[in-house]
């Protein structure tokens, strides 16, 4: 009898501490951000804290303001969209058009380049650095937009393609063969059965993009050489270079490059944190590389 | 559908050619693409490894055998990237998938607001690079930094980590368990497909908490879960780069090397010093070095992931 009810209040501690560990859990994650932002309200040139600084005082919101005037902030945000734009609807089209071939074309050519795309997310990019300038630069597109769009010609990582080769292999057979039948071509079925059928890993793909091209720091490092190009994160780097010991506004400008990425990440979550058969989207393999 | 529409006599065969070959098509951007930006580069970059190429004389280069590897060995700094790259992933792996597999066996409850926790421990992973790099900068810093103030609010010494070469590789390790969220995603949809009846079996033939891990969730996550390892460990190996970068303040000689990795030395030989070839002999080491690492790796664990299918 005792050990029963010992085993029932433990059992009724058990959810309450479950959730103190989800709070410590959470708190633990929440530091990097969490310090990025305390320290971009901080005022510049006030002495160190004594005592725990859980919110600046005053809380200075100029270091927003100075920053756009210590590096050409602005420009930089309109180098990034320009990219973003160029590279999104090409990744969008690429590899929904790869994935919807691969996924009706049921034979040993398209299983083989399955493999191939496999191995291939296994590639680091380090490989690339060298060979792509040298491309690059053949081709004259070094110091310009097109240079760090340049991977959505074969949909900036495989695994787009393959969220859209799962999702079209969920469409029932009978659907692509009803289309065919009334005469419709391949681009046809795409259009008017693919995209709306595919509406969730356009979108989850779409969001996926546009993260990657935002977060690229490497390339735009290599291949673009006037600052005016820069984009925003090549410009950060380039505001650590010019002011590296001014803490709030270089954690200003951290939290102007962070801000949206959060803000897409919590409406658009699912994408990000539900496995791939659900939505479409592991992050795996996309957003850090 | 291709038997259906095959079956359909010779109209239809002729039909179905058609729409293959128009399926052909649309896969061709991507497959050039790819052939492109990706396949040829690679094998280019591996081949320039074997002449002597600079961008400086592009017209002027000549087949070196294996002359940029012999320069290796008397490069001191590369040695030092080496085993800097070695240490940070002896660190860094076992350390994120421990945290991989705690964390999603934590979150995996189905709990009210279990997906406030998650988007938390999600959002270090979204940070850009630079961002983030710079906020660890800030972190430590001993005199503003939010790790300091806790040290002096407890009494206890302010520590400067970015002045001795362990503290440094110690930043760039713990920075890389912090970004562990897309593993944990991963292992929580291996984490899904552990069937329920097999779990509640186990449940009523009085199995514990540490018995039903150890002897029906880890090996039914192991496939999933040892193909994050390799790849979390080619990732520690090759693809570092960003952070180093910024921690060093684009000056590799910082801390006397001591966050000086493979991806830093490929970039400095590559696009400082402007020798191509040496930089793709090294980019051959880092392969043989990874592939070497994971080879073992899989011969180490295949008894454990073969497990799963008995």
């Amino acid at each position: 009898m005792t050990s029963k009810r010992a085993r029932s209040g433990r059992a009724r501690l058990r959810l309450p501490l479950w959730y103190v560990a989800a709070f410590i859990v959470s708190a633990i994650f929440l530091v990097p951000l969490g310090s990025m932002i305390v320290g971009s309200l901080r005022q510049p040139g006030l002495p160190p804290p004594r005592v725990i600084e859980w919110l600046p005082n005053p809380i200075s919101l100029g270091n927003y303001v100075r920053v756009f005037q210590v590096i050409d902030l602005g420009r930089y945000i309109l180098n990034t969209l320009v990219v973003e734009g160029l590279a999104v609807p090409v990744t969008l089209v690429v590899s929904s058009w790869a994935g919807f071939a691969l996924s009706q074309l049921r034979n040993r050519l398209s299983q083989s380049i399955m493999a191939v795309t496999f191995l291939l997310l296994f590639l680091p990019e380090t490989a690339l650095w060298v060979s792509r300038f040298i491309l690059y630069r053949w081709v004259g597109v070094i110091d310009t937009p097109f240079a760090l769009a340049a991977p959505s010609i074969f949909g900036t990582t495989p695994i787009y393609m393959l969220i859209f080769y799962w999702t079209f292999r969920r469409v029932p057979d009978e659907i692509w063969e009803a289309s065919h039948l009334d005469g419709a071509g391949a681009l046809r079925a795409w259009w008017t059965l693919g995209v709306p059928a595919g509406r969730a890993a356009f979108a989850a793909v779409g969001v996926l993009t546009f993260f990657y091209y935002w977060r690229e720091f490497t390339e735009p490092l290599l291949y673009i050489q006037t600052a005016q190009r820069y984009t925003l994160a090549v410009g950060l780097a380039y505001l650590e270079q010019l002011d590296p010991t001014n803490w709030p506004i270089l954690l200003a400008g951290s939290v102007i490059v962070t801000a949206p990425l959060i803000v897409v990440f919590l409406v658009a979550q699912p994408f990000f944190l539900e496995p791939i058969e659900r939505t479409g989207a592991p992050v795996t393999l996309s957003v850090a590389e | 559908m291709t038997a259906a529409l095959v079956s359909t006599g010779p109209i239809g065969t002729n039909l179905y050619m058609r729409y293959r070959n128009q399926l052909l098509l649309m896969l061709a951007p991507f497959l050039l693409g790819l052939i492109v930006l990706v396949v040829l580069p690679a094998t280019a970059s591996l081949a320039v490894a074997f002449f002597n190429y600079t961008p400086l004389h592009p017209a002027g280069f000549t087949w070196d055998g294996l002359g940029q590897f012999s320069q290796l060995q008397a490069d001191s700094q590369f040695w030092r990237a080496l085993s800097n790259s070695l240490l940070y992933t002896l660190f860094s792996v076992p350390l994120r998938m421990v945290g991989i597999l705690g964390l999603s066996l934590f979150l995996e409850k189905r709990r009210k607001g279990i997906g406030t926790v998650r988007a938390a421990a999600y959002l270090p992973t979204i940070i850009p690079d630079v961002a983030y790099a710079l906020t660890w900068l800030w972190i430590v810093n001993p005199l503003f930094g939010p790790i300091n103030q806790i040290l002096r609010a407890l009494h206890l010494p302010a520590q400067s980590w970015l002045i001795q070469p362990a503290g440094a590789l110690g930043i760039v390790v713990g920075m890389s368990v912090w970004q562990i969220g897309e593993g944990v995603v991963i292992t929580l949809a291996a984490l899904r497909d552990v069937p329920q009846d097999l779990y509640d079996a186990a449940l009523t033939d009085g199995a514990g908490w540490w018995m039903r891990l150890r002897a029906l969730v880890l090996p039914l996550i192991a496939p999933t879960f040892l193909l994050l390892l390799f790849r979390t460990t080619i990732v520690s190996l090759q693809d570092n780069f960003a952070p180093s970068y910024i921690l060093t303040h684009d000056n590799p000689t910082f801390l006397n090397y001591a966050i000086y990795f493979l991806p830093l030395k490929i970039y400095t030989e590559a696009f400082q010093n402007f020798r191509f070839s040496y930089a793709a002999a090294i980019i051959w080491v880092m392969y043989g070095v990874t592939a070497l690492i994971v080879f073992f790796q899989y011969i180490a664990t295949r008894r454990w992931s073969e497990a799963a299918y008995d």
